[in-house]
């Protein structure tokens, strides 16, 4: 039999694993698994929790009651098992790959990080310097630096797309204490709402067997979400990040989306969007890289949208600093025609194809199944969501895509953000 | 659970099989030269579609570096019969059924690739096959391009490290054309003309000169069939293609290079020179490379990270058609000095060198890698990254060998290529300084 003509919801065993969700699929695929998993923390992001949340994820590997760092990293790293811990807004995530027959030892030494890990007081100014040492990293970084700019003028602090300047993270970061991410572990890890799709070459009671064995005893649940569900109201304007040396400019578009991920807008948005920005042969790329010749790389996408809270409208381009004018103004012009004049039957057609033919292939390996289906769960989808998704999209007509463009879309309300050597005229022509 | 699907070789008019590998079958094209893999996997109906031209930067004479990547470009610009004149532009015309594509050009290789349903796969042939020798490569096409790869140039330039990558290699090579970064220097980006990219697309673009792989969904004997009719028809190249005749003259000493950058946090790079990709050496030294600085058990970690002197460490191997350098990658933290760092690489090299290495580090190691290369069949693209670079290499079965000769390293083979070839006098450290 051909079990990739079967459906995802004939394949995925779903079901409850003590305090987990297991998803398992069998692919085919030789000797290995990969899998990617989730569960709730709610930092109370206008605390600064998220920052608390990064530190103590970082210290996670450390040490546990029973495993020195050393030792920890032995177990994983003996078999050439990959395990990452890593904060996620909201959530925690838990990914990785490994051998089959290794799966069991594998998510023990996550379990035993996740759940008895000791905080070892040498290793936290160590974790403490990394992180610093990455947020200077990043700090070097034009895209970053636009991105973040974007984000502050879209978000509050206590938004979950909202990213604070560096140099309040800088400080932040340095004022965490070791008792206060042990505090925070304390009260939220737990296994709410815990998520966890495994997929590869496995026998689903086998790695249900392992996962009861690791999780099963795990219990709590987080504290209630404080975070801010809506978008900032503010007039549109323009922040510049003048950095030293980078002839390239990373510049970002944007503004607030009031819609979910679950609206009946959504997927109409999604396809405009994409006629617009979402691949080389979108409009913005046609245009501003293949026929003007001004950008490596142009493109749009609905960003940070979940079924819990604002999301984005986002623009990105990199411009040289002698085209950064003239590369603004043909994205401006090409996201207002956009926006005026809709878009075609004919142009929709071609996407609906690209969408449903890349949606088959994407979902190829086992890393991009995994990643679906955590997704879909996290938005509280049934698995048959991913079966329905390609007859979805053929469905959207062409009054939906322009009614959904021009409710959600206003490039007067644009808001702009530029890193970069940016040249004086730029700068006063956006001040 | 096995995957792989081994049919027997067949029996196709115009092709003669040359041989297997690891579930690859090898067939020359007769009409012509042209090479073809075929790795049939039982997975989803799904297939890539690769063709790997020998060409790349190590192609390149001075005046015209990036042609090989310049042209890459232009090969997107299409033909008379694939043009957004039509609407039917390569991109267009791909991605409408849901194909990923992209292309890539390195210093021993060209790869135009594309991913998608079984049922598309004539089309991705026919537009490889019509591009070989029909790409148009017109002269507005080539200036919109022109500013289009110097902003790809300046996103480059924004990154500390990429500076450092190419500035090491540049001071590594004095004569071999690995000396100059694959995208090309930024002059003769903006001097390039359009005859220049035709003669080079004229020398190199040639069915004798490229291998295409087909790998997932599969049909060995209609593939071939459909090879042949998009392909058959293409001459072989008129001419012999060119090689590469500069021999990179022995190194008789440390080089050393300074990028200043306005930034926050500074990097080393240290490389040595070391044997070409097709080597023993080259497998000793992919293990040495995982004893060095793969995970939290390796020495660098525990002599540098563990140690707050860097944030992270990396060790590559670089696997490559000749000579090649093998790097560490440090990159410091804010209280670490470069002398310090520096220091710590050189006595951990110096203590492989004098102690050697322990069985369990080399076992440990040799696991990462079988575990790696299963991770690596991930889906018929990460397969044909992968065997794109053993044709690069100039030895697809370096692929499908890859474990038994990793499986052969010994702990004493690890200590003679440490001693062999990571000499102070083979060494090229560069330093990433930031300014503030």
């Amino acid at each position: 039999m051909d079990r990739s003509t079967l459906s995802y919801a004939d394949r995925v065993h779903d079901r409850p694993v003590g305090p987990c969700r297991l998803l398992t699929l069998e692919m085919p695929v030789s000797g290995f698994v990969s899998w990617r998993g989730s569960f709730r923390t709610h930092p109370e992001l206008g605390a600064h929790d998220d920052l608390v949340q990064r530190l103590m994820v970082g210290m996670l590997d450390k040490g546990t009651a029973t495993h020195d760092r050393f030792e920890l990293a032995a177990l994983l790293e003996e078999c050439g098992a990959q395990l990452s811990l890593s904060s996620d807004g909201l959530y925690v995530d838990v990914s990785g790959q490994a051998l089959t027959d290794d799966l069991p030892t594998v998510l023990s030494a996550g379990a035993d990080m996740l759940q008895r890990s000791s905080f070892p007081e040498d290793e936290y100014p160590k974790v403490q310097a990394q992180a610093l040492a990455d947020v200077q990293r990043s700090m070097q970084n034009t895209s970053s630096h636009a991105s973040r700019a974007l984000m502050q003028r879209l978000f509050s602090v206590d938004h979950p797309n909202y990213s604070r300047p560096f140099e309040d993270e800088l400080q932040g970061l340095q004022q965490v204490t070791r008792e206060q991410a042990q505090a925070y572990h304390q009260d939220h890890v737990t296994p709410h709402a815990f998520t966890l799709v495994v997929a590869g070459d496995l026998s689903h009671d086998a790695v249900e067997s392992a996962v009861r064995d690791a999780f099963g005893a795990w219990s709590g649940t987080a504290p209630a979400p404080t975070h801010a569900t809506e978008a900032t109201a503010c007039a549109p304007g323009t922040a510049t990040v003048p950095m030293a040396d980078r002839d390239n400019i990373d510049v970002r578009m944007g503004h607030a989306l009031t819609m979910r991920r679950d609206d009946d807008d959504y997927l109409p948005l999604y396809l405009g969007n994409y006629i617009l920005g979402g691949n080389f042969s979108a409009r913005l790329m046609a245009t501003v890289r293949d026929e003007l010749g001004l950008t490596y790389g142009i493109r749009s996408g609905l960003s940070g949208i979940s079924t819990e809270y604002d999301g984005s409208w986002t623009i990105g381009v990199t411009l040289s600093s002698e085209a950064l004018q003239h590369g603004l103004d043909a994205t401006r012009q090409v996201v207002r025609d956009f926006v005026e004049g809709g878009v075609t039957e004919e142009e929709l057609d071609a996407k609906k194809t690209t969408i449903t033919g890349s949606y088959k292939v994407g979902l190829a390996t086992t890393k991009r199944v995994a990643q679906s289906l955590l997704t879909n769960a996290e938005r509280g989808f049934p698995v048959s969501y991913l079966d329905e998704f390609p007859e979805r999209i053929r469905a959207v007509t062409l009054n939906e895509v322009n009614n959904a463009i021009q409710t959600h879309l206003d490039p007067d309300a644009l808001h702009t953000a530029m890193a970069g050597s940016v040249p004086e005229e730029a700068e006063e022509a956006a001040a | 659970m096995s995957t792989a699907v081994s049919p027997s070789p067949v029996s196709v008019d115009g092709f003669s099989f040359v041989q297997e590998s690891g579930g690859i079958q090898q067939y020359e094209l007769e009409a012509n030269g042209l090479q073809v893999l075929l790795y049939p996997i039982d997975a989803a109906p799904v297939t890539s579609v690769m063709i790997t031209y020998h060409v790349g930067s190590r192609n390149e004479q001075t005046g015209h570096t990036g042609a090989t990547h310049m042209l890459e470009h232009l090969m997107f610009k299409g033909t008379d019969r694939f043009h957004k004149e039509h609407g039917t532009s390569i991109f267009d015309v791909l991605q409408r059924v849901g194909a990923e594509v992209n292309a890539s050009t390195w210093t021993d290789r060209t790869n135009y690739y594309e991913m998608l349903p079984r049922e598309h796969v004539g089309m991705a042939l026919d537009i490889e096959a019509d591009r070989m020798r029909n790409a148009r490569l017109a002269p507005d096409d080539v200036e919109s391009e022109r500013t289009v790869i110097l902003n790809e140039f300046d996103r480059g330039q924004n990154e500390p490290t990429r500076r450092l990558f190419d500035a090491v290699w540049s001071a590594a090579y004095v004569a071999h054309p690995y000396h100059h970064p694959t995208i090309g220097w930024r002059s003769d980006i903006e001097t390039m003309q359009p005859e220049d990219l035709r003669h080079f697309y004229d020398t190199f673009y040639w069915p004798n000169n490229a291998t295409l792989s087909l790998i997932g969904s599969v049909d060995v004997e209609a593939d071939l069939q459909a090879v042949a009719e998009h392909f058959g028809t293409i001459d072989a190249a008129p001419h012999d293609i060119p090689e590469v005749t500069t021999r990179e003259p022995e190194q008789r000493g440390q080089r050393r290079v300074n990028v200043h950058q306005d930034g926050e946090l500074g990097a080393i790079l240290s490389s040595y020179k070391v044997p070409h990709g097709r080597s023993e050496a080259a497998d000793a030294l992919d293990v040495l490379a995982r004893i060095l600085a793969s995970g939290k058990s390796s020495r660098l970690y525990r002599r540098c990270t563990d140690k707050e002197l860097t944030t992270d460490v990396f060790a590559f191997n670089f696997r490559m058609r000749d000579p090649s350098l093998f790097s560490l990658f440090a990159f410091l933290t804010p209280s670490s000095t470069h002398d310090d760092v520096e220091a710590a690489l050189e006595e951990e090299i110096e203590r492989i060198q004098q102690e050697g290495v322990t069985e369990d580090e080399v076992a440990r190691a040799q696991r990462q890698l079988v575990a790696k290369e299963a991770y690596g069949r991930d889906g018929p693209y990460r397969i044909a990254s992968q065997l794109n670079e053993a044709i690069a290499v100039g030895d697809w079965t370096l692929y499908t060998e890859y474990l038994d000769r990793i499986r052969a390293v010994t702990p004493d083979a690890v200590q003679q290529v440490a001693q062999a070839h990571l000499h102070t006098t083979q060494n090229t450290i560069g330093w990433y300084v930031p300014e503030a």
